[in-house]
């Protein structure tokens, strides 16, 4: 039975049907791209755009901290003191610094790990994360608290 | 894009506070918004396109490039909270 991958098709590319090659760079990938990427095989399309998308999320992360350190700083004069309202907004920015940063040393372990069937390498992001939200809602709660 | 979006406009409302510097981060953040609008048929033709042949070139350029641009801004973020003197 074939499938509706086998069948040609007019907009077939070059690239369709042709056999992975060990440690070869498909045709058109430039060399420093290739390089980065660290030779193998390409793996199944879906497993490199779910690797995309779970970077994408990580991203929309980090930008939700940085807009949470924004917030933090600029609407909370009435609730914090200065020092206070800064080393949070700080923390926060670093954090999402920090996640934008690790999101893509992920991304290119799994893609690098991906191409060589190697088993995927465990994320620094998630304790990052726990860690920093922890630490920043502890704040949070000492200074709610406080105030009280 | 959306999220960059949202936090460009946040941004906005550090300037009555910290002057006209903020408002090039909103400016950045919109440019780079505007960049991956601009690339997102390009991106999907591409991955329909990888999906049919059972092959697709990993896209290094855009995630290394979404990768520096949030950490700038991130940065530049800091630098506005640590450095910059209130108005």
């Amino acid at each position: 039975m074939r499938s509706s991958r086998d069948e040609p098709s007019e907009h077939a590319p070059e690239t369709a049907g042709a056999p992975a090659i060990e440690g070869a760079s498909p045709p058109g990938r430039r060399g420093w791209s290739a390089r980065i990427l660290g030779g193998g095989t390409e793996p199944d399309p879906r497993f490199t755009l779910a690797n995309e998308r779970t970077f994408l999320a990580w991203i929309r992360t980090a930008l939700a901290l940085l807009a949470g350190g924004v917030a933090v700083e600029a609407f909370t004069s009435d609730t914090f003191a200065s020092p206070v309202r800064t080393a949070l907004a700080v923390v926060l920015l670093l954090l999402a610094m920090v996640l934008a940063v690790a999101a893509g040393v992920r991304w290119l372990a799994v893609e690098r790990a991906m191409r060589r069937q190697a088993p995927l390498p465990l994320s620094i992001l998630v304790p990052v994360l726990a860690g920093g939200g922890a630490l920043v809602a502890a704040a949070f709660l000492v200074v709610v608290l406080g105030n009280a | 894009m959306l999220a960059l979006v949202v936090a460009g406009v946040l941004l906005l409302r550090w300037v009555p506070r910290y002057g006209w510097f903020p408002l090039g981060l909103t400016l950045l953040t919109a440019a780079t918004a505007l960049a991956i609008t601009a690339g997102q048929a390009r991106r999907y033709r591409r991955s329909a396109r990888g999906i049919r042949v059972g092959r697709i070139e990993a896209d290094v350029v855009g995630v290394l490039g979404t990768t520096a641009a949030v950490a700038l801004l991130g940065a530049l973020a800091l630098v506005v909270v640590v450095a910059l003197p209130l108005r």
